[in-house]
Formats: C-alpha cells, sequence, structure tokens
C-alpha cells in the first residue's frame, strides 16, 4: 500500500512538475516579447498624437523588435511623452540622431514605435535621452485629403454635366460642331486628309528609316567610314589631296609669278607673246620653209627615178641580185 | 424559485463551513495528494486527447477562412489568444465537470446513502474536512495544471497541422503564438481555472454530501453535479471577463 501511494505521489510529482514548468515557460516567453527580464534603458520621444499607441506596444528599430512602450504621459495640450524601456544591447546600436515615429503592425495590426537610425552616427543614446519625433500621415489625415479629393471631383462632375446638357440642348460651339452635318463631313474630310498625310509621312519615315540603315550598313557610307581600311585609305587619299593641293597652291603661285613678270615685259616669253614684227619674221621664215620642203619633195621623187633607173642598169644589176639571193637566204633559214 | 434560492443558500453555507475547515488543522494530507493524483494524473489523458483534437479542429476550421483573406500567417496568434484565454480553460474545466463532478458527487452521494460519512462522523473523523475540503482543494489547484497542460497540447496539434498544411516552422509557429499574448490574458485565464476547480470541487462535493436517500439520489447528485457544474462554470466564465476587462482593458 505504501509503495503504491509513493508511486502514486512520484507520478502526481511529475505532473505538476511538468504543468508549472510549462507555465513558467509561458511566462517567460510572454514576459521576454515584453522585455520585462533582462536589462533595459529608458527613452522618450514625444508626439503631438499618438494615434492609439498603448503601453506594452512593440518599439522596433530596423524591424528588429527591441523594447515595448512602457508609459505615456501627458506633458501640455498638445503633447505626449512616450517612454520605452529598450534592450540595453540593442539601444548601444541607436545613435543620438535617430528619430521616433508611430506606425501600424501590418495593414491592421498593433501600433508600434519604430525607431529609425540618423545621420549623426558619433554618439549612442543613454539612460534618459529624448528621441526627436517623426510624423507620419495617418489614417484620419488620408481620409480627409481624400475627402477634398472626392468634393472636387463631385464639383467637377456638376459642372461636366452642366456642359453635356448644353451640349444636349444645342447651345454652345460645341453643340454646333456636333449638330452640324456640314462641319462633321468637314471634320471627316479633314480627318481622311490626316490619315493620309499620316500615311505618306510614315512610309517617309520608313524611307528615311531604309536610307539610315543602308548609311549605317558596312557597304553605306557611315559603314565604310566605320570601316578601318577603309578610313584608313581615305584618310591617305585626304593627306595626299592635301599635299597635292599645297604643290598645286605653289604652282599657281609661280604661275601667278611668271604671269605678272610676263606682264611686265620680262623674260623671252614675253618677246615671244608681244613683239608682233618677231611673229611677222616667223611667218616669213615659215612661207619660205614650206617652199624649201616643197622644192626637197620634188628633188626626192626625181632622185627616186633616178635610182630606179640604176638598178635596171647592167652595172649595178648583179649588185642588186646579189642582195636579194643573200635576203632570201636569210628568210630560208628562219 | 424559492427552491433555486434555497439551493445558492445551502451552496453558500456549504462554501462557508469549507473556508472554515480548510484552514483548520489537522489537515488530510494524504487524502489531499491522492485526490490530486485521482483527479489531476488521471484526468489528464482524457483532457489532453480532449486539447489535442480542439487544437486541430480548430486550425482546420479556421484555416480556409483565414486562407481566403490571405492571412493564414495569423493564425498561430489568433490560435494563441483563443486556447490560451478562453477554449483551453473552459473545455478542460468542461471535460473535468463531467469526470471528476459526477465522480465525486456519485462518491460522495453513495457514501451518504451508505451512511459510511455518519460512521466517519460517530468515529470522531470530521466527514467534511475528510472528503470535502480534501477533494475541494484538490480540484482547485490541479485545473490550472490540467489547463496549462491542455494548452499546451492543443497548441502542439493546431502546429501539426500548421506544419502540415502550411510550411510553418516549430520555433516560428510558437514565437508567433508567445509575440501575440500578454500576461492580460495568461493572468487572467490562470486565475480563472482556479475559480474553475474550486466550482466543480465544490458543486460535486455539494450535490454529493447533501445527496438524497436511496440509489436514486445517487444518480441525481451525479447528474445534478455535472449540470450545476457546467452551468455555474459558463457563469464564472462571464464573470472572470468582466472583471478581466476592467482590470486589463481587453
Amino acid at each position: 500500500m505504501k509503495e503504491k501511494s509513493n508511486t502514486q505521489k512520484l507520478k502526481l510529482g511529475i505532473f505538476v512538475i511538468a504543468g508549472l514548468v510549462l507555465f513558467i515557460i509561458g511566462v517567460y516567453l510572454i514576459g521576454n516579447q515584453q522585455s520585462m527580464f533582462g536589462s533595459t534603458i529608458r527613452l522618450y520621444a514625444s508626439f503631438q498624437n499618438i494615434n492609439g499607441l498603448k503601453t506594452g506596444n512593440n518599439v522596433r528599430f530596423s524591424g528588429l523588435t527591441i523594447g515595448t512602450v512602457k508609459s505615456i504621459d501627458m506633458l501640455n495640450d498638445s503633447m505626449l511623452i512616450v517612454g520605452m524601456a529598450i534592450d540595453k544591447s540593442s539601444a548601444t546600436h541607436i545613435h543620438k540622431g535617430a528619430t521616433a515615429a508611430i506606425g501600424t503592425d501590418g495593414l491592421v495590426g498593433n501600433m508600434i514605435i519604430n525607431i529609425i537610425a540618423g545621420k549623426n552616427q558619433t554618439t549612442t543614446v543613454e539612460e534618459g535621452d529624448t528621441l526627436t519625433s517623426f510624423r507620419k500621415l495617418n489614417t484620419d489625415e488620408m481620409l480627409s485629403t481624400l475627402n477634398v479629393t472626392n468634393e472636387n471631383a463631385a464639383l467637377l462632375t456638376a459642372d461636366l454635366l452642366k456642359i453635356t446638357r448644353a451640349i444636349n440642348a444645342g447651345q454652345g460651339p460645341f453643340a454646333t460642331l456636333i449638330n452640324d452635318k456640314a462641319a462633321a463631313a468637314d471634320i471627316s474630310q479633314a480627318l481622311q486628309n490626316f490619315r493620309q498625310t499620316s500615311y505618306a509621312a510614315l512610309k517617309i519615315m520608313q524611307h528615311t528609316d531604309q536610307l539610315v540603315l543602308s548609311l549605317n550598313d558596312s557597304k553605306g557610307l557611315v559603314g565604310l567610314a566605320k570601316d578601318s581600311t577603309t578610313s584608313n585609305h581615305i584618310r591617305n587619299v585626304a593627306a595626299n589631296l592635301d599635299k597635292t593641293s599645297n604643290n598645286l597652291n605653289v604652282a599657281v603661285k609661280d604661275l601667278q609669278l611668271t604671269i605678272n613678270e610676263i606682264r611686265n615685259g620680262k623674260g623671252t616669253l614675253n618677246y615671244l607673246v608681244n613683239d608682233t614684227s618677231l611673229a611677222i619674221k616667223v611667218d616669213t621664215t615659215m612661207g619660205k620653209l614650206d617652199m624649201t620642203l616643197d622644192q626637197l619633195h620634188e628633188a626626192g621623187i626625181k632622185l627616186n627615178e633616178n635610182l630606179e633607173a640604176l638598178k635596171h642598169n647592167f652595172l649595178f644589176r648583179g649588185y642588186f641580185k646579189k642582195l636579194e639571193k643573200e635576203k632570201a637566204k636569210v628568210t630560208g633559214n628562219r | 424559485m424559492k427552491s433555486i434560492l434555497i439551493e445558492i443558500g445551502e451552496l453558500s453555507y456549504f462554501a462557508g463551513r469549507f473556508f472554515r475547515e480548510a484552514f483548520k488543522r489537522p489537515f488530510e494530507y494524504r487524502e489531499f495528494l491522492r485526490q490530486c493524483y485521482n483527479m489531476g494524473n488521471r484526468s489528464f489523458l482524457l483532457v489532453g486527447i480532449t486539447g489535442f483534437i480542439i487544437g486541430l479542429v480548430f486550425t482546420l476550421q479556421s484555416r480556409p477562412t483565414l486562407q481566403e483573406f490571405g492571412a493564414v500567417s495569423w493564425m498561430p496568434s489568433m490560435v494563441g489568444i483563443s486556447i490560451i484565454r478562453e477554449i483551453g480553460p473552459i473545455i478542460t474545466a468542461l471535460i473535468c465537470a463531467g469526470r471528476i463532478g459526477s465522480g465525486i458527487g456519485a462518491e460522495l452521494g453513495s457514501m451518504r446513502v451508505t451512511e459510511q460519512i455518519d460512521a466517519m462522523d460517530v468515529s470522531g473523523t470530521n466527514p467534511f474536512k475528510y472528503l470535502v475540503v480534501t477533494r475541494i482543494l484538490a480540484t482547485t489547484l490541479m485545473l490550472p495544471i490540467l489547463v496549462v497542460l491542455s494548452d499546451a497540447i492543443a497548441l502542439y496539434g493546431s502546429y501539426l497541422v500548421e506544419n502540415l498544411k502550411g510550411d510553418v516552422s516549430f520555433q516560428l509557429y510558437f514565437n508567433e503564438v508567445f509575440g501575440s499574448l500578454e500576461f492580460g490574458d495568461v493572468v487572467p485565464s490562470t486565475i480563472k481555472s482556479f475559480f474553475f476547480g474550486f466550482a466543480i470541487g465544490l458543486v460535486g462535493c455539494f450535490k454529493g454530501y447533501t445527496c438524497g436517500k436511496g440509489t436514486e439520489g445517487v444518480g441525481r447528485a451525479a447528474n445534478a453535479a455535472v449540470v450545476y457544474t457546467s452551468m455555474v462554470l459558463f457563469i464564472l466564465d462571464f464573470l472572470a471577463v468582466l472583471v478581466s476587462d476592467i482590470f486589463y482593458d481587453l
């Protein structure tokens, strides 16, 4: 009986301890989430509107939960001061220039305080420091803005309604434009013209495009210019052309100088060009030379006749036959 | 109506007598431990299975609705708050009301019918102290432990469903659960569990101790113990919510 009782006590002890351990673990985990255990430092931030923030709400730094809201006190009629318990190890990463903003956890979640890292990276926050607060646009303000937009939209639609009613009633230039058949035909014609023009413009654009493409092509001008060999050739040609033009320039200058000298009566050419008596003398000489040549021609003819007669002379016939035979022999050897 | 008021009056006297006897020596330590074992350890299997199924079913039923809103990631928070704050304590208490309350009613009722209680009185043993005080104290202390274990098992059942249907790790699930819980959820439900345990023991003992004559009276006592306890549990739950609302701003 006593053994049984001891077993029962043991089982009961295990049961109770299991329950208590689970309860303590649960309490610890919840407390840990709310920064109840471990050392913390107290930071403050002042807000004009805390948007329903409550004590116990989370404080996040770069998205990481580092503490909870511990106190909310009203400083004056337009300022509330929020006390936050921040995990000491996390607080070493928060610098004095950091700002605190009230936000929501998700779209419809609890309110939270987001601490945003500041530009002043020199000193870290200390116990009792007050962070500068950043005011976000809240839902009420957004709805208020949306309300103004809605009112404007209502006014706009009312005005639009007036205009459409006037048009339907045939009042104003728009109504005339809509109801006048001739104007409609004109507009239709204008549209047709516009369509044709746009089609033509499109064609031109296509041609231009093709042209640009062909220019860019390796066979086109731009392509050739892009080709290194061709461009080198062109460069050489251009250099040669440059040299030639320089030489030509020099030659032209010389020619100009010569012409000027000729004009000024210097040199032989001037004498040849400008002296008329010399020209007459040359002309006379040329006439005489022409006559001499005629006489020479006649003399040549007569000499040929004499030579022919000489061939048939018996004194020279043998010599000419000997020449013919040698000639024939040379031809036969070849 | 009159009989109900008389019943309530008698129950109040009975409760008053319990408080008087509970702080008087000698204390029936052995009987108290035996009752703790009977009510705690022996109820654990039933409570554990119920809790596990509650966790499974609750998650399976809620999942499609949350999925429609794309809020499946909120499942651990929702299940955690629901089970810890309300479902765990009340379901465990109702199970215990059925098992322990009826057991106490039937046991004490049969002792009353068979005049064992009178015999104890005659033999110099205080039957109230021995039978009632030990049982009420045992239920009062054991029920919170059963609730904690039941909550843990229910959350584990819920995690199993989430892990099978979705892709949630054990660590993430329980981080989400404890991340969404606050002391305002745990403390009222724990305090409530003590009251539930006290109510189960008190009503069960009252019905058994004041049992009518004959075997019919024993049956009636057992039945009344379950019915009245269940009703008292819901009333207490409602009062607990009202009180915790005042103190914890739920």
